[in-house]
């Protein structure tokens, strides 16, 4: 709802006020004379008379109680989201995109049509063309093309809806990371993850609604933006739970202070608070009582959740657990746990997947199949966890980057590096989702014979938000947001939902 | 809503309706007004398909000479006086659902119906948004009341009693001590500062201790907070690498200003226009980092033009938002629609503030430098020297250039490049025999070129062509090895005239690999020589330049407004893409907004002029509204940041543009008599204890009648818990400092920046002054919603949350100041512990400790003692020292001022 429709309703309740409580008719035909009543009764009419959007109405921002469970426009699918995002963009050629024509023009110049007109990051001058350094097969009774980096994942193929085609117009890793995570290259708007927390609220009050784990030794280019809260309250944006120190900031009692005390010194707090509201009468307060309640309940909460310690060994071992690191299989441990507590939106992001081929680290034949290894037990340990345990129907996986990787073999100013590696590139490059209401062992998308561009079936970082949002029960349309003047939307102008993959 | 299906309720809703119909149908012969009933039934049932971004059939309603243009029909919609041939009205009363307007929607009540048949019929007259129209001398209503004492109290209490209410009794002399401090010093007041005042409460007591907090440095500094918010004032750059940026001398020329309450007219027009002004101080040149906070992308393979533009166009949308209120970003795609602005409009205005000279470079130029004070002096007599012997305008030129290196090419302008690159996006690299181009460099007969390069080997030579490289060669230069330092150059050059390309080519055997760059160049500027050759006193004077051209300088970004041969053409951008531009435009304020004075502006001083004239009908409204908004927890108009027709209409507009009225022609745009005036209302100090009726009647009191009551800025929190905890420092200005903050918060890529904590004293200075990175903020500020200054924010909204609580009982800066807080009660009340907690309470809240509030402090406090005094560990890892203060009393009391940090009436202001 808008803060328009927000005040139009407090206009109606306030006039519902004044109807029941003490108006006289003589005195509300004075208003009414005076304009003001007109204008309140304008609103009810409008609000009362059935001329109201088609659709349910936007979420309700309720200062008080931000994050209080709130129904979605529609039912939707998925009551909450994985969101694994690669950082560093790994290469589709390598992983999901099968092109074994570009084999063919192994070490071969990079035809100028491919160049003319066209930006990299790093290529200048003529490339080479790579061929594809992964063995590729078909995987399940879906037949889905899978390369032989992902040794467990190919065992879950037809869980699957692998798109071959997305694109967009950012070849620098911050603003095309904001794009897929805000709807725009640039900073200042609310995060998916906020706009989901922002539009459902969050099942489990000791828990943050929105959470945020990163490994890989850094966190995402374009920083702490990618999971802000933009211009929706801050309470939506994301609360980075962290591998080392406090799982959450300051959810640790200071040394000294026992449960018992703490306990204690938060009874103190609201006894005091208590007279404070006989006094004032101020709601808030209230308010304010009980996010002291919730924060207790949360230092309880939290850690526990986020210890994976506990976790039988069993499901140690198919997740592929380091105790006490910071590791992206931890993460996707802890992003299960979340979710079954009622998380409604958990967002990985693991660094280190930027294959220029520089050194080895960022060799396709070295530091990429390092990288594939952290990552494929984890998640295929994810999504069969979720589905022992009924999750998977329920939580929607998205497994992703800012932008994919050139045909290419990257060359900088002119020359071929010492290590086979690609460059960013935006005009193709792979995703996939799974769970949540999406059809699995299906291939989206169909891009030209070496993978350079989309030949059938486009998808843009607005069509990924917008099909998350439709699994949540959104139309990512009407799910707007009032913001200087004007209704914003995660999808900005754009944005169509992947039907073809829907379940 | 279940109320609403009531019985007695349909019957009085039945009733209202008749009132209602009654009421439209007097209106048959009354004014139909446009502003209040038309143009609120046009945004909500039309404009989505008629006007702004779409005009269906041809038809927009957004302008009047749009609404009464032939549509694709071939006629006109609106026929003004005779709505029977007003196609209009026949398609809102048509049944057939098909043709009926509005399309596919519930079609229009009866009474709207009738509301659009006399408004054509009277004429089709369009009105003129209130927020648009210049602030007007405004009556005051007298309501003949005793509680009214102030012009303010007779506007607000018109309201209250239409709304049935009564106002509230004043607040306690210390609750009201309290508020005021906080909100005109942003922390409680010293003993100084308090004096009588709460023994001795007269009305110029009051008056005493306003004006004793006006003159407190301490209200420069929280009022400087809030406008930061606005001039996205950060210490780094933003996007990814989001390097650190030397720019806090704004921020301290922001606390100057509002401490001798520069006028707010004057306050722009530094801001906007301080490098323009005739002759301008080190002050007015470091007021334009205004619009210097705009982030710069240093991220390799990101196109500098593109983000110079977008640069621009913040500042453009900074402008509008924060000293306009209006949501002017819109038009950058296409025309408003709702409010009357036109796509071109946009970018007329983007024509005023697309020449100053920065260009997203890395370093950040232009820049003011400040020289040492020998320097400064030294600076001075040179330009004394040069005006002397030459002329003052050339003295004013040579000043200008080594103030702000300016005017100057940046070596990023080259392209062309060929065995050459744009080396890290920034510099023009050259190897051996490369080459690349300078485009059109207006010449003016200069016959010096001075340059800022590195080279890396003896032997290499630089030769410039002009136009093309199959010529002789305008200029041989044999470059000096600088070793892989920055140098700055000058040579000699046949004069020129006219534009030209400029092609450089390098070349130095001594470079064996082909890969090897041979020189990096930075910036050129063509000039002539050092004037006065011959005078008496020429040597020294030109030694002088030269040292003080090469100095180190502590340097700010600032505006620089480009010359004639460096101006840039401002284009619209077709649908607000870039690179698609459309035609060509002048600087011009949209036509909406013309103040009547004179042509439309032509440079940035005319634009800060339009801002402040008096006929401007939003600076001075938006500003009213924003200060009152800090003092009462909302504005008048709730939507600072639009007053457009979309925004929430004011609940008092005549009270707004009232005290517009006043800012302006009566205390002269003096922002400390607008806040003086508010708060010796009897309105701003009434009690903010809410009957259970005032809740009902008005739960977020929008018609005051009470005193404001909302929780403190993330600024003033901790800064109340430094003066109360006596660990404040009001050491002013200087670099941003690092107080407590935990391992990993940063932690960006491509960037080895470090939070190292602040020592001594920089730990516990005020909240302003606090280290801002854009990707992550100072982690207490963001819980307390601190926005994150990438971009203006002209509200913060509040919020409530358990990360909140989090923060006060568990982060270790809080607690440094619950110990600090402890050790001082314990210094200053006594020994028992009744005597330091009811001082401590008295400290927090500002209040006398009532024996019921005292009682659950008191419970806390011995169940405390009773644990530490049988654990000595948890005793000394609470007090956390192993000094006089490791015992189990200090330790109990460490939590009873933890608690107390964290009372609601200590983070709310009361």
């Amino acid at each position: 709802m808008t803060q328009k429709e927000l005040h139009n309703q407090r206009l109606v309740r306030e006039a519902e006020q004044r109807v029941l409580h003490h108006v006289t008719r003589r005195h509300f035909l004075k208003e009414s004379a005076m304009g003001f009543g007109a204008l309140a009764l304008g609103s009810l009419l409008g609000s009362c008379g059935g001329s109201g959007s088609k659709t349910a109405a936007n979420p309700v921002f309720d200062a008080a109680h931000p994050l209080l469970p709130k129904p979605p426009m529609f039912p939707g699918k998925a009551k909450s989201v994985i969101y694994l995002h690669m950082a560093g963009a790994p290469s589709q050629l390598e992983l999901f995109n099968y092109r074994p024509e570009l084999m063919k023009l192994d070490g071969q110049d990079c035809p100028p049509s491919l160049l003319e007109g066209k930006k990299f990051a790093f290529i200048r001058g003529v490339p080479k063309m790579l061929g594809p350094q992964a063995e590729f097969k078909q995987y399940g009774q879906s037949g889905q093309w899978m390369s032989n980096y992902l040794p467990h994942l190919s065992t879950v193929a037809d869980e699957l809806a692998i798109i071959n085609t997305v694109s967009t117009d950012q070849f620098n890793h911050a603003p095309a990371q904001l794009l897929f995570h805000t709807g725009t290259p640039r900073l200042g708007r609310p995060s998916i993850g906020a706009w989901v927390t922002y539009g459902l609220g969050t099942v489990n009050q000791n828990l943050p609604g929105f959470v945020v784990l990163t490994s890989g030794g850094s966190d995402p280019d374009a920083g702490k933006s990618v999971w802000g809260s933009g211009f929706l309250p801050s309470v939506y944006q994301g609360v980075q739970c962290r591998s080392s120190g406090d799982p959450v900031l300051f959810i640790k009692d200071p040394e000294g202070m026992n449960r018992d005390l703490r306990k204690a010194s938060i009874d103190a707090i609201n006894d005091v608070n208590q007279q404070e509201y006989k006094e004032y009468q101020d709601p808030e307060i209230l308010s304010r009582i009980s996010q002291y309640e919730m924060a207790y309940k949360m230092q309880i909460t939290a850690p526990e959740v986020m210890n994976i310690n506990n976790e039988p060994e069993y499901i140690k071992e198919m997740y592929g657990i380091r105790d006490g690191q910071n590791s992206f299989a931890n993460n996707v441990l802890l992003a299960r746990k979340l979710v079954e507590k009622g998380v409604r939106y958990v967002q990985l992001f693991d660094w280190g997947w930027d294959s220029h081929g520089t050194d080895p680290g960022t060799a396709l034949d070295i530091g990429l199949i390092n990288k594939c290894r952290q990552v494929d037990k984890a998640i295929t340990a994810l999504i069969l966890d979720l589905k022992q345990r009924g999750l998977l129907d329920e939580t929607l996986i998205v497994w992703g980057a800012e932008f994919g990787r050139t045909p290419m073999q990257e060359n900088r100013e002119g020359k071929p590096l010492p290590f086979k590696g690609r460059d960013h590139h935006v005009e193709a490059y792979s995703m996939w989702m799974c769970g949540g209401g999406i059809k699995g062992g299906v291939t989206y998308g169909e891009t030209d014979e070496i993978g350079y561009s989309i030949v059938k079936g486009k998808v843009e970082a607005y069509d990924v938000q917008a099909t998350i949002l439709n699994q949540l029960g959104f139309d990512h349309e009407q799910f707007t947001y009032e913001f200087q003047g004007r209704n914003f939307r995660l999808t900005d102008l754009s944005g169509k939902v992947i039907n073809d993959i829907l379940a | 809503m279940k109320g609403i299906f009531s019985g007695k309720f349909v019957l009085l809703f039945l009733g209202i309706l008749t009132v209602y119909l009654v009421n439209s149908c007097s209106l048959f012969t009354a004014k139909v007004d446009y502003n209040t009933q038309i143009k609120p039934l046009i945004n909500k049932k039309c404009i989505s398909c008629h006007g702004g971004v779409k005009a269906k059939g041809g038809f927009s309603l957004l302008f009047r000479e749009e609404a009464l243009a032939v549509t694709e029909s071939g006629k006109p919609a609106i026929i003004p006086g005779d709505p029977g041939s007003s196609e209009l009205m026949r398609r809102i009363t048509l049944k057939d659902p098909e043709d009926r307007m509005p399309y596919k929607h519930e079609p229009l009540t009866e009474e709207e119906i009738a509301l659009f048949r006399d408004w054509i019929r009277q004429g089709a007259t369009w009105g003129e948004h209130w927020a648009y129209v210049p602030v007007k001398k405004v009556p005051v209503p007298d309501q003949g009341d005793s509680w009214a004492t102030h012009s303010i109290d007779h506007f607000i209490l018109e309201k209250i009693k239409e709304q049935g209410l009564t106002p509230s009794a004043p607040a306690s002399p210390d609750v009201l001590l309290r508020r005021l401090s906080l909100d005109l010093i942003g922390m409680p007041a010293s003993d100084s500062v308090k004096g009588n005042w709460l023994t001795q409460n007269s009305q110029k007591d009051y008056e005493a201790l306003v004006d004793r907090l006006l003159q407190s440095p301490r209200y420069g500094e929280r009022w400087a907070s809030v406008w930061l918010d606005l001039a996205r004032y950060a210490d780094t750059r933003g996007y990814e690498a989001d390097r650190g940026r030397t720019i806090w001398k704004y921020r301290d020329w922001v606390i100057d200003a509002f401490n001798a309450d520069k006028t707010y007219d004057v306050f722009l027009k530094e801001q906007f226009a301080g490098d323009l002004f005739p002759d301008p101080t080190d002050d007015q040149y470091i007021a334009t980092a205004f619009h210097r906070n705009s982030m710069t992308n240093d991220e390799g393979g990101s196109d500098n033009e593109e983000f110079r533009t977008s640069a621009v166009m913040d500042r453009v949308n900074t402008t509008w938002t924060g000293i306009l209120g209006t949501s002017f970003n819109c038009v950058q795609c296409h025309s408003h629609p709702y409010d009357p602005f036109r796509h071109e409009e946009y970018y007329s205005f983007m024509a005023f503030l697309n020449n100053s000279r920065d260009e997203d470079t890395e370093s950040e130029y232009p820049l003011l430098r400040q020289y040492s004070a020998d320097e400064e002096l030294a600076l001075k007599d040179l330009r004394k020297w040069v005006s002397e012997n030459v002329s003052a305008q050339k003295g004013t030129e040579i000043y200008r250039f080594l103030k702000t290196g300016q005017p100057a090419i940046n070596s990023l302008q080259c392209d062309k490049f060929v065995n050459a690159a744009l080396v890290s996006s920034w510099y023009a690299g050259i190897r051996n025999k490369g080459t690349c181009r300078l485009k059109e460099v207006q010449l003016n007969k200069e016959s010096e070129l001075t340059f800022r390069y590195i080279t890396y080997k003896p032997g290499g030579v630089w030769t410039i062509y002009l136009d093309t490289l199959a010529t002789q060669p305008w200029k041989r230069i044999p470059l000096e090895n600088t070793k892989g330092n920055w140098q700055i150059a000058t040579v000699e050059l046949a004069p020129q005239v006219n534009r030209h390309d400029l092609w450089f080519r390098f070349e130095n055997p001594a470079l064996t690999n082909p890969d090897e760059t041979g020189v990096l160049f930075e910036w050129f500027h063509f000039g002539e020589p050092f004037p006065g050759k011959g005078k008496p006193g020429y040597d020294s004077a030109f030694v002088r330049f030269n040292r003080l051209l090469r100095a180190s300088t502590q340097t700010t970004p600032i505006l620089v407004e480009a010359n004639q041969a460096l101006a840039r053409k401002t284009h619209v951008f077709e649908r607000g893409n870039w690179l698609v531009k459309g035609k060509e435009v002048k600087p011009a304020v949209p036509a909406v907004l013309q103040t009547g004075s004179g042509q439309s502006a032509s440079d940035r001083v005319q634009l800060a002029e339009w801002l402040t004239n008096k006929n401007n009908p939003l600076t001075a409204r938006v500003m009213v509204n924003r200060i009152w908004e800090q003092l009462f927890g909302a504005g008048l108009v709730e939507t600072l940041e639009d007053f457009g027709t979309q925004g929430i209409p004011p609940t008092h507009q005549e009270l707004l543009d009232h005290l517009a009225y006043a800012f302006m022609y009566e205390d002269g745009w003096s922002i400390k008599k607008l806040i003086r005036r508010i708060v010796l209302s009897a309105t701003y100090r009434q009690q903010s204890m809410a009957m259970q009726e005032q809740i009902n009647k008005d739960p977020s009191n929008r018609w005051y009648a009470r005193g404001p009551r909302y929780r403190l800025s993330a600024e003033q929190i901790r800064d109340q818990a430094l003066f109360v905890s006596g660990a404040l420092s009001t050491k002013m200005k200087g670099p941003g400092v690092m107080p407590y903050q935990p391992d990993g918060v940063w932690n960006s890529p491509y960037n080895g920046a470090q939070w190292i904590q602040s020592k001594g004293e920089d730990q516990y200075r005020r909240a302003v002054y606090t280290y801002w990175k854009r990707s992550a903020a100072y982690p207490s500020t963001i819980t307390f919603d601190g926005p994150g200054r990438q971009v203006c924010v002209a509200r913060r909204i509040r919020t409530n949350t358990p990360l909140q609580a989090l923060t006060l009982l568990n982060d270790p800066a809080y607690l440094d100041l619950s110990r600090r807080f402890a050790y001082r009660l314990k210094k200053e009340a006594g020994p028992t512990a009744d005597a330091r907690i009811t001082r401590g309470y008295e400290l927090a809240t500002g209040k006398k400790a009532t024996p019921e509030k005292l009682a659950p402090l008191l419970k806390l406090y011995k169940q405390a003692l009773q644990q530490f005094s049988a654990d000595p560990v948890k005793t000394c890892e609470m007090v956390g020292v192993m000094d006089e203060h490791n015992n189990p009393e200090t330790a109990a009391l460490v939590v009873v001022t933890n608690a107390l940090l964290n009372l609601d009436e200590v983070i709310m202001k009361q």
